[in-house]
C-alpha cells in the first residue's frame, strides 16, 4: 500500500508564481534576445502621410548606405503575390507594404535589410519617397459622407464597412416611445493602445531543411503559422512559430502584422536571418489600437425606475483597413453583452462601422471583443438614469439586476448567461466600503462646496470565446487544447495551445494539473508557445485562457486519471470498478486504507502497468458549450478640486466573481493590473489624431503609462459563483478589471459635478477637462 | 499640423532690384537657414538640403522649391515640398513686392505650412515658434544679402 504522504490540493492555493524568479532576475528571454549567425536587421519605412498616393519609390541612397543589403516595396511584394494580408475575421484585407498609395499615416512603405540595426535604419531613412498629398479623413463621420472613397480597391465604393445588429428593433422602439422616462447620451470612448512594455518583434530563420523558423511576439502561435501560411504559400509543416517570453500583450500581439511578412520575405530573398523589433513610436502609431465607439446610449424606465428598454447605435471607427481581429461574422465583437447586468424586456444594439485615415485595429487592450465599450455605455447610461429619476444609482441597480434564480440568463441580445447572483456581490461591496458613510461624508462635503463623488460599476462580462458553433478566427473553430506526459517519478509536463504574456499560466495550468491528479504543483512543468510541440490551440486573449485552455487542462488530466485508475487497479489487486479516486489518492471503495498516489501509479505505469499500455499521457481539445460570465461590483470614491480640475481617486474597490478562482494571488494581480489600465484609460490615455490625420500621441510624453506615483490603491474582494459548464467552474478574470472600471471611475468624477449640473464628460478625463466643464457649468449657472 | 505665418521686411533696395533677387532660384536657396546644400533645377525650380532640429527630433530635410512669379512682377509665390527622417512639409509661401518710395522696398510676406510626422508629433511643442524662427530667419536673409549688395 501506500507509502507517501497524503496528496493536497491546489486549486485556490496562494502559490507563488513559478516563472517569476526568472523574471525577477532578468532571466527572461525575448524575442529581442535572439541572435543568429549572419543575422540581418530590417526596419521599416513609414508614411509621414495619412492619405497620399505614392509618386515614386527610389532606393538608390538607401543601398549605398553601408550595410545595406537590399530594399523591398509594395510593388515587389504585390509581383510574388503577397501584396496584402488577410485580416483575421476574413472580411478585408490589408496591405503589406502600400501599393499605390498611402491610408494612414506611419503606415509600412518600404523594407530595408542591413548588416546592423543602425545601418536598416539609415538605409530606411535614405529611402527617396515621394507622395502627392490626398484629402484626409479623419473622423468616421466625415468618412460617413462619402465625399473621399479611401478604399477604391474594395468592390464596393463606400467607406461603409459592415452594419451590424441585434435584438427587436420594433419592441425596442415601441417600448421607449410608451416608457414614463427616457434618457439619452452620446459617449465616445476614445481610440487608445494597450502599449505593451516590449514591443512587437519577430526574427525569421530558414533552416538548412528550407524550414522557417519564426520567433515572434505572438500571442496566437498556431494561428498564426495558419495565417503566414495562407499568406506566403509555405506548407504549414515547413513553418515553426515559437513565442518565447513576451513582454505584455493585451490584444496588441494577436493580429499577424506587415512587419512580419516582410521579415520573412528578408529572410528568404537574402538567405540570412532576419531581425525585425518595433520602436515604440511604431507600436503606438501602426499595431492594434483599441475602442474608437461613438456610442448613443438611450434607456427607458418606468416613473418609480424599472427599465423597459435598451437602444444603442453606433458609430465605429476601425482605421484604414478592417483589420480588428474579431470572430468573423462578428463585426462588433461580443457588443450585444451592453444590456450588461439588467434585466431589459427589451434591446437593440447596432454598430456601423467606417474606414478613416489612422492606424488599423479596435479590439485590443484587455476587453474581449468591445466588451469594455458595450460595459462602459451600459454603466455610465445607468447613472444618467439614476440622475434623471433622483434615484440612487446603486439602487436603481439592485431595482434591475437580473436575480439569481433567473440564471442560466437568457439575454435579449442573444447570449445565455451562465450563472451569478449580482445582488451579493453588491452588497459585499456596499458592506465593504461602508457606503452609507461615504453617502453621509459627501452630503457634509457638498454643503461645504467640496466636491466628491462616488461612482459605481456593477458590470458583466463575456468570455471564453468560444463554442466552435458560434465563433471561428479564419476559419479556425475556437477550441483549445492541452496535452499532459505524467513521467515515471510523478512530475510531468503540460503543453498548451495558449501562450502566457505575463498571465502566470506556468503556474496556474500546474495547479490544475496537481489538482486533478494529486502531483505536486512544482514538478508539473508548463510549455507553451511552440507549434512544434503545442497542441492546436487558438491562443491567449479575450480572458479565454481559463475557461477554454483551463478547461482543456482540467479534462485531458481527467483522461489520464482514468488510465491511471487501471494500473491503480492492478497494483491495489481489486477490479477497476472497486477502486475510487477520493482525497486525491486512489482508494479501495469503502477501505479507505488500501489506497495508492498518483506518483506511485505514474511509477507502476512504466514499471508495472501488466496488461495496461505504458505509459501516462493524454490530449484533450476542448470546445466549450457556453461562453462564461465574470461580473463584479466596483465602487470609485474621487474628490475634485473646483480650482484646477485635478482629481483624486481616493478609494477604489473591486469585488470581483470569476467563479472558481485557481490561484488568488494571480487573480489579484490581475485585477490590480486591469484597474490600473482602467485608469489609465478614465484619466489619461488617448490616441490623438488632428484634422490632418496627423497622430499626435507616438511616445509616451504624450501617450501616458500610470506609474506607481499615479496610481491609485485598490482594494479588492470576491465572491464566488462557480460556471456550471466548466469543468471546475472558472471564468476568467485577466479582462474583467479593465472592462469594469472606467465606468467607476467616470461616474464617481460625474456623481462630484453633478450638483453643478456636469451630465457627462468624454474620457480621458484629464484636469483641463475637467476643469473647463467645472468653468462651464458655472458660467451657465451665474447667466441662469 | 497647419502653421500659418505673415510678417514684412523693409530692404534698402528698389523694387527691381528686390524682383530680380526673389525670382531667382539660385539665390532664393541660398536664404534657407541652416543651408547644407542647394542645387538649381532650372530659373524656377531648386532643391535645398537643410538642417532641421525642433525639439527632440533633429535630421535634414530636403526641400523642393519652385517660384511662381506673377506677370506683373509685383508678387512671387513659392511652392516648397519635402522632408526628411520620416516627416514632411509642405509649405506655400508669396511676397507682395511693395514699392516704399526712397529707393526703399517692402517685402509684404506670408505662408502657410503642414507639417507631418515626427516633427510634427514629437517636435509639435515647440515647431511653431521653431518654423516661425525659420521663415523669418529666411526672410531676413533676403533682406540682409540685398541690402549688403546694394551697399
Amino acid at each position: 500500500m501506500s507509502t507517501d504522504s497524503k496528496p493536497a490540493g491546489s486549486i485556490g492555493v496562494a502559490m507563488k508564481r513559478k516563472e517569476d524568479p526568472r523574471f525577477i532576475q532578468g532571466k527572461g528571454h525575448y524575442v529581442d534576445d535572439i541572435t543568429m549567425p549572419s543575422m540581418l536587421y530590417m526596419a521599416l519605412v513609414r508614411s509621414p502621410y495619412p492619405h497620399a498616393e505614392i509618386t515614386s519609390i527610389d532606393a538608390t541612397e538607401a543601398l549605398k548606405v553601408p550595410g545595406v543589403k537590399a530594399v523591398i516595396t509594395g510593388k515587389d511584394l504585390d509581383a510574388a503575390g503577397l501584396g496584402w494580408l488577410p485580416t483575421f475575421h476574413g472580411q478585408d484585407k490589408q496591405m503589406v507594404l502600400a501599393i499605390g498609395k498611402v491610408l494612414f499615416q506611419y503606415q509600412e512603405v518600404a523594407a530595408v535589410f542591413a548588416e546592423t540595426r543602425a545601418g536598416a535604419a539609415d538605409g530606411a531613412e535614405a529611402v527617396e519617397v515621394e507622395y502627392t498629398p490626398l484629402p484626409v479623413v479623419a473622423d468616421p463621420f466625415t468618412a460617413k459622407t462619402d465625399t473621399v472613397i479611401l478604399r477604391p480597391d474594395r468592390e464596393i465604393k463606400s467607406n461603409h464597412i459592415f452594419h451590424w445588429e441585434v435584438g427587436d428593433k420594433e419592441a425596442t422602439a415601441r417600448a421607449l416611445a410608451t416608457s414614463a422616462t427616457r434618457i439619452s447620451q452620446r459617449m465616445w470612448f476614445q481610440r487608445c493602445h494597450p502599449a505593451p512594455l516590449e514591443p512587437c518583434g519577430c526574427v525569421a530563420h530558414f533552416d538548412t531543411m528550407g524550414r522557417l523558423q519564426f520567433h515572434v511576439t505572438s500571442q496566437a502561435p498556431h494561428v498564426y503559422r495558419t495565417a503566414l501560411s495562407l499568406v506566403t504559400g509555405i506548407p504549414e509543416d515547413k513553418i515553426h512559430v515559437i513565442s518565447p517570453d513576451i513582454g505584455g500583450g493585451f490584444g496588441n500581439k494577436v493580429p499577424v502584422y506587415p512587419g512580419y511578412v516582410c521579415a520573412i520575405v528578408g529572410a528568404l530573398k537574402l538567405g540570412r536571418p532576419v531581425k525585425w523589433i518595433e520602436t515604440r513610436t511604431e507600436n503606438l502609431t501602426s499595431t492594434g489600437f483599441a475602442r474608437d465607439y461613438h456610442i448613443d446610449v438611450e434607456i427607458g424606465a418606468t416613473a418609480d425606475g424599472k427599465v423597459t428598454a435598451l437602444r444603442v447605435a453606433t458609430v465605429a471607427d476601425h482605421g484604414a483597413f478592417d483589420a480588428a481581429a474579431d470572430p468573423r461574422g462578428f463585426p462588433a465583437g461580443m457588443f450585444g453583452i451592453v444590456t450588461g447586468s439588467y434585466d431589459f424586456p427589451a434591446a437593440h444594439a447596432e454598430v456601423d462601422g467606417y474606414f478613416t485615415n489612422k492606424a488599423p485595429g479596435g479590439i485590443a487592450y484587455r476587453c474581449s471583443f468591445r466588451v469594455t465599450e458595450a460595459s462602459f455605455a451600459i454603466e455610465r447610461g445607468m447613472d444618467i438614469l439614476a440622475d434623471e429619476l433622483g434615484i440612487d444609482p446603486v439602487e436603481l441597480r439592485r431595482k434591475n439586476f437580473v436575480r439569481r434564480d433567473q440564471f442560466p440568463y437568457p439575454s435579449p441580445l442573444g447570449f445565455t448567461y451562465d450563472s451569478g447572483d449580482y445582488h451579493k456581490t453588491l452588497d459585499v461591496a456596499l458592506e465593504k466600503i461602508g457606503y452609507q458613510a461615504l453617502l453621509k461624508e459627501q452630503a457634509e462635503k457638498r454643503a461645504r462646496g467640496e466636491l466628491m463623488g462616488i461612482g459605481i460599476s456593477t458590470f458583466t462580462e463575456v468570455v471564453g470565446a468560444g463554442p466552435s458553433k458560434q465563433f471561428n478566427i479564419l476559419g479556425i473553430k475556437m477550441f483549445d487544447s492541452a496535452e499532459i506526459r505524467i513521467h515515471p517519478t510523478g512530475a510531468g509536463i503540460v503543453r498548451a495551445g495558449t501562450k502566457s504574456q505575463g498571465q502566470g499560466h506556468e503556474t496556474t495550468w500546474a495547479q490544475i494539473v496537481a489538482e486533478e491528479l494529486g502531483l505536486d504543483p512544482q514538478n508539473i512543468m508548463v510549455e507553451e508557445g511552440d507549434t512544434d510541440t503545442a497542441p492546436y490551440g487558438l491562443g491567449t486573449y479575450a480572458s479565454r485562457s481559463t475557461p477554454v485552455a483551463g478547461a482543456a487542462i482540467a479534462m485531458a488530466a481527467r483522461r489520464i486519471r482514468e488510465k491511471a485508475r487501471k494500473v491503480a487497479a492492478h497494483l491495489l489487486e481489486v477490479g477497476e470498478a472497486d477502486v475510487e479516486w477520493t482525497d486525491y489518492t486512489f482508494q479501495v471503495k469503502g477501505v479507505p486504507a488500501r489506497r495508492v498516489t498518483m506518483k506511485e501509479v505514474a511509477f507502476a505505469a512504466y514499471t508495472n502497468m501488466a496488461q495496461n499500455e505504458p505509459g501516462l499521457e493524454a490530449t484533450y481539445y476542448y470546445d466549450p458549450p457556453n461562453m462564461t460570465f465574470p461580473y463584479g461590483t466596483y465602487i470609485a470614491v474621487v474628490d475634485v478640486d473646483r480650482d484646477t480640475g485635478e482629481v483624486k481617486v481616493r478609494r477604489f474597490l473591486a469585488v470581483d466573481d470569476c467563479g472558481t478562482i485557481i490561484n488568488p494571488v494571480i487573480v489579484e494581480g490581475q485585477i490590480h493590473g486591469g484597474l490600473t489600465e482602467g485608469f489609465a484609460i478614465a484619466f489619461m490615455q488617448e490616441i490623438q489624431y488632428d484634422s490632418e490625420g496627423n497622430n499626435l500621441t507616438t511616445n509616451f510624453t504624450d501617450y501616458l503609462l500610470p506609474t506607481s506615483l499615479e496610481t491609485p490603491h485598490w482594494d479588492t474582494a470576491k465572491t464566488t459563483t462557480p460556471s456550471p459548464h466548466h469543468p471546475i467552474g472558472a471564468k476568467g478574470v485577466g479582462e474583467s478589471p479593465n472592462v469594469g472600471s472606467p465606468a467607476a471611475f467616470v461616474n464617481a468624477v460625474i456623481d462630484a459635478l453633478s450638483p453643478l449640473g456636469v451630465r457627462h464628460i468624454d474620457m480621458p478625463l484629464t484636469r483641463d477637462k475637467v476643469w473647463r466643464a467645472i468653468q462651464a457649468a458655472e458660467a451657465k449657472k451665474a447667466s441662469a | 499640423m497647419n502653421l500659418q505665418y505673415s510678417g514684412e521686411e523693409a530692404i534698402a533696395a528698389g523694387t527691381e532690384t528686390v524682383w530680380a533677387f526673389v525670382t531667382d532660384a539660385g539665390k532664393v536657396g541660398h536664404c534657407f537657414p541652416d543651408l547644407i546644400e542647394v542645387t538649381v533645377q532650372d530659373p524656377t525650380h531648386v532643391e535645398a538640403v537643410v538642417r532641421v532640429g525642433v525639439g527632440p527630433v533633429r535630421g535634414k530635410f530636403k526641400l523642393k522649391v519652385e517660384l511662381l512669379p506673377d506677370a506683373e512682377r509685383r508678387r512671387i509665390d513659392m511652392k516648397i515640398s519635402g522632408g526628411g527622417f520620416g516627416s514632411a512639409v509642405d509649405l506655400t509661401a508669396g511676397a507682395d513686392v511693395v514699392d516704399a518710395g526712397a529707393g526703399r522696398t517692402l517685402l509684404k510676406w506670408g505662408g502657410q505650412a503642414v507639417a507631418r510626422g515626427p516633427v510634427a508629433t514629437v517636435g509639435g511643442r515647440v515647431l511653431d515658434a521653431q518654423a516661425k524662427k525659420l521663415i523669418e530667419q529666411a526672410f531676413a536673409n533676403v533682406r540682409q544679402t540685398l541690402s549688403a549688395a546694394v551697399s
